[in-house]
């Protein structure tokens, strides 16, 4: 009766020692994961880690745009230059659209309105990419055709 | 074996989470973002942002909010509400169970939203490496069998094992960890883009069951929105006799200025509306719209909506047969509750419970769902909670500093060392005061214990190498050995209860460690100006002792002098930090000089550039041993002073 009951103890703690070895082992592997992520995660964080500034960014060169189309002034549009280079420098371009057919990767249709079916009619906020990567769809207006 | 993931299935987004290391972690789309629009296209295979794009160009296309549609036959009431609404072609299918026809092809609305879990599905994959087949997915607590089964049927059309749908409110709670702090009834208010939901759920048998729902299928984030663009709209036709709701460039521009400002009132008092050049006169000058909304005006322009959830929330109590008193914890879901108003009005409404909502709204019903998907995995039987050491655990090293060894919310169990040294020439032993807090320096520290490690053999100073271990175990009990690694000689003491201080008082030490930062900051920068200066003085003088003849006579006046005149500064208890830099770079220069010299004039191999050699060692490390030492060097005084004969 007592060898049984030792036995059944036994059984019991390695049934435990193995449980834990796996809880483990999945804890350890998880971690190797989450390293491997990381190290993924910091490459990409370095290529489009400007990519945020440069979103907020976006709406002050639109308004400078507009700036620079009411007042005539060449100081201004030498400081409009100035902005648009360092954003270039950045990998950020922008993306041309007018008369193109529309695209929901690149654009954001907000309006129907007169002109050829699916194509682009206005551009409402410009698009903008920056390495490549889509960071700001274009906002337009698209032809709803007849 | 593959993660199982939990997916918030929602009627505007859906969100997606998996469990990693214990935790709960939302699975980003491969557009970047946390939350995948609930749209599709299924003529052209459009899903999420991307399908988001194109809605106003292809209404007829464009399938949204089909979670209203799910499990429903084309008889029901929300069914013919929603027809009306709804720019789709809705038709009956088999059994008149609803379906939308789009170019002439029907799709059931499992099919629609298989199409959503798809791509969460592929973004899963992308994201985790590995292939993810099976998921637990969320539906409202008031959806009926019929609408679960549409919700695993979808799953599984997009090649899932369903392996639970689960309420979202039990999911919110799970993210909570609430049934580990058993608590009785939950209420969980659900505020999102468009719907409002409020449902009230008792614990019974360790598992979560809802009592009663109600709620508002039509209010939502969107409409506060809405309240604010009209008011901006309003202002400025006030100001200008001019309507910018026609002008489409103008309209977009608010909407997205509107939407910012509700974000920035909700931790701001007020914010500006700048819109340069949003239209033009009529005589053709520019107009700019600067507005002002403060976030009191912010409330009362959507007092109305907030006060259309209280009717809900009152009558899904009174289903319940509770009252509000009866609620033990309340939990805020969907963006919206971000709101300080809304907060404040949950508050009332539950007669003062503080919310939770530490968890981000917007994904705690995915958190939920992984949760569920990690504990039916296997892998978290129990949610193994670690634990975290509250307060930096550190020791005193040379000048009275707190040198850390151990940060701060550091997950235990866990170890970490490092190679101290002594302070003066010839010290035989090293006392090692393990400290706790965050202050710079040791005397504003707790002192957890000390002890001594003696028997190192006499040697210069910075030359013995000591390594002191922090172990801390699962238990929250820390072990500090100190070891001299010439002898192999070492001394340990065992600290108990360094992770139970009480809440209040590892906040009062945090909070006193912030108000005191800048002047604890100044006090160790001048302690280590002094370190550095102190060192070089010793440098400096075994550098000309090595260098003997090598040196010339009056480069050797000139180290001299610099020599003394740093040690006058440093002799001075109130010496300025500016005046001991100055001086610390003045010897430092002429130093080097000699340095070069004595270079040139050797022959390489020689070992007698001990004191030069010494000067390119990292600097940190450098002063820690300083500063460890300095120590020992204090403590031999006052043990002297106490009547010890220190052993040289």
């Amino acid at each position: 009766m007592i060898g049984s009951k030792k036995d059944q103890e036994v059984k019991n703690l390695k049934g435990q020692i193995e449980d834990f070895e796996n809880k483990w082992k999945r804890a350890l592997a998880d971690y190797r994961n989450l390293e491997k992520r990381v190290q993924e995660n910091q490459i990409d964080f370095v290529k489009y880690a400007n990519a945020k500034l440069v979103d907020k960014l976006l709406p002050i060169l639109d308004d400078l745009e507009r700036a620079t189309a009411h007042i005539k002034e060449k100081g201004l549009k030498l400081i409009l230059n100035q902005f648009r280079n360092v954003l270039s420098s950045e990998g950020v371009e922008e993306i041309k659209i007018l008369g193109e057919e529309f695209n929901p990767v690149t654009m954001d249709c907000v309006e129907m309105t007169k002109g050829q079916k699916n194509q682009v009619v206005e551009v409402i906020q410009k698009g903008y990419t920056c390495q490549g990567k889509v960071l700001r769809p274009a906002k337009v207006k698209v032809g709803r055709g007849k | 074996m593959s993660k199982i993931i939990g997916i918030d299935l929602g009627t505007t987004n859906s969100c997606v989470a998996v469990m990693e290391g214990g935790k709960p972690k939302v699975i980003p789309t491969a557009e970047g973002r946390n939350l995948i629009p609930s749209i599709v296209e299924p003529v052209k295979n459009l899903v999420g942002d991307v399908a988001k794009r194109q809605m106003i160009l292809n209404p007829g296309n464009t399938i949204y909010s089909i979670k209203r549609l799910m499990g429903r036959k084309i008889t029901d009431h929300e069914v013919v509400k929603d027809k009306k609404i709804l720019p789709y072609k809705i038709v009956a299918g088999k059994n008149e169970m609803v379906m939308v026809e789009v170019e002439g092809e029907k799709y059931t609305p499992q099919e629609i939203s298989a199409k959503i879990l798809q791509k969460a599905k592929t973004d899963a994959e992308g994201y985790l490496g590995e292939k993810v087949t099976e998921a637990v997915i969320t539906v409202p607590a008031y959806f009926n069998d019929s609408q679960r089964q549409a919700t695993k049927q979808a799953g599984e059309i997009a090649g899932f094992k369903v392996k639970r749908i689960i309420n979202e409110p039990t999911a919110a709670s799970l993210a909570y960890g609430l049934e580990k702090k058993k608590a009785e009834t939950v209420a969980i208010y659900d505020l999102g883009g468009g719907t409002f939901d409020i449902s009230i759920l008792e614990l019974g048998e360790g598992v979560y069951e809802v009592k009663a729902t109600n709620g508002d299928t039509h209010l939502g984030g969107d409409d506060f929105d809405q309240k604010i663009i009209d008011w901006i709209c309003d202002e400025f036709k006030k100001d200008h006799g001019i309507g910018l709701k026609a002008d489409a460039q103008a309209l977009q521009r608010i909407k997205d200025a509107a939407e910012k400002a509700k974000i920035e009132l909700s931790s701001s008092k007020e914010t500006e509306i700048n819109l340069p050049f949003i239209t033009q006169s009529k005589d053709g000058q520019p107009l700019h719209l600067t507005q002002k909304l403060t976030r009191a005006k912010l409330e009362s322009l959507v007092d109305d909506l907030i006060e259309k959830t209280v009717r809900p929330v009152k009558d899904c109590l009174g289903d319940a047969k509770l009252e509000a008193k009866d609620i033990d914890e309340v939990i805020l879901v969907g963006g919206q509750t971000r709101m300080p108003k809304i907060q404040e009005k949950v508050k009332e409404l539950f007669r003062g419970k503080e919310p939770n909502k530490s968890v981000n709204p917007d994904e705690v019903v995915a958190m939920g769902a992984a949760i569920q998907g990690g504990v039916l995995a296997g892998d978290v039987k129990d949610v193994l909670l670690l634990d975290v050491t509250p307060l930096t655990l550190g020791i005193e090293t040379l000048g009275g500093v707190s040198t850390p060894l151990i940060e701060r919310n550091t997950t235990i169990p866990t170890s970490k060392s490092q190679i101290f040294s002594t302070a003066s020439d010839n010290q035989t032993q090293v006392e090692i005061n393990v400290l706790q807090g965050e202050r710079p320096m040791a005397a504003d520290n707790k002192s957890l214990g000390r002890f001594i490690l003696d028997g190192i053999p006499p040697a210069p100073r910075g030359i013995p190498q000591i390594e002191v271990a922090f172990d801390i175990d699962a238990n929250g009990i820390l072990n500090v050995t100190a070891k001299d690694k010439a002898t192999g000689k070492e001394r340990s003491i065992k600290i108990t209860g360094s992770t139970g201080l009480a809440k209040d008082e590892i906040e009062k030490m945090t909070k006193e460690a912030e108000e005191h930062a800048d002047e604890d900051k100044q006090k160790k920068e001048k302690i280590e100006a002094r370190n550095l200066a102190d060192n070089l003085v010793f440098t400096a003088e075994k550098t000309l002792k090595d260098a003997g003849e090598k040196v010339s006579g009056d480069d050797k006046k000139v180290v001299e002098e610099k020599i003394k005149e740093l040690k006058e500064t440093i002799s001075k208890e109130d010496a300025v930090i500016d005046e001991i830099k100055k001086k610390t770079e003045e010897l430092s220069g002429v130093l080097q000089k000699v340095g070069a010299q004595m270079y040139a004039s050797t022959s390489p191999g020689q070992g007698g550039s001990t004191g030069a050699t010494q000067d390119q060692q990292p600097a940190e490390e450098e002063s820690k041993k300083e500063k460890k030492s300095k120590k020992k060097d204090e403590a031999k005084k006052e043990e002297a002073e106490e009547g010890e004969v220190v052993n040289e």
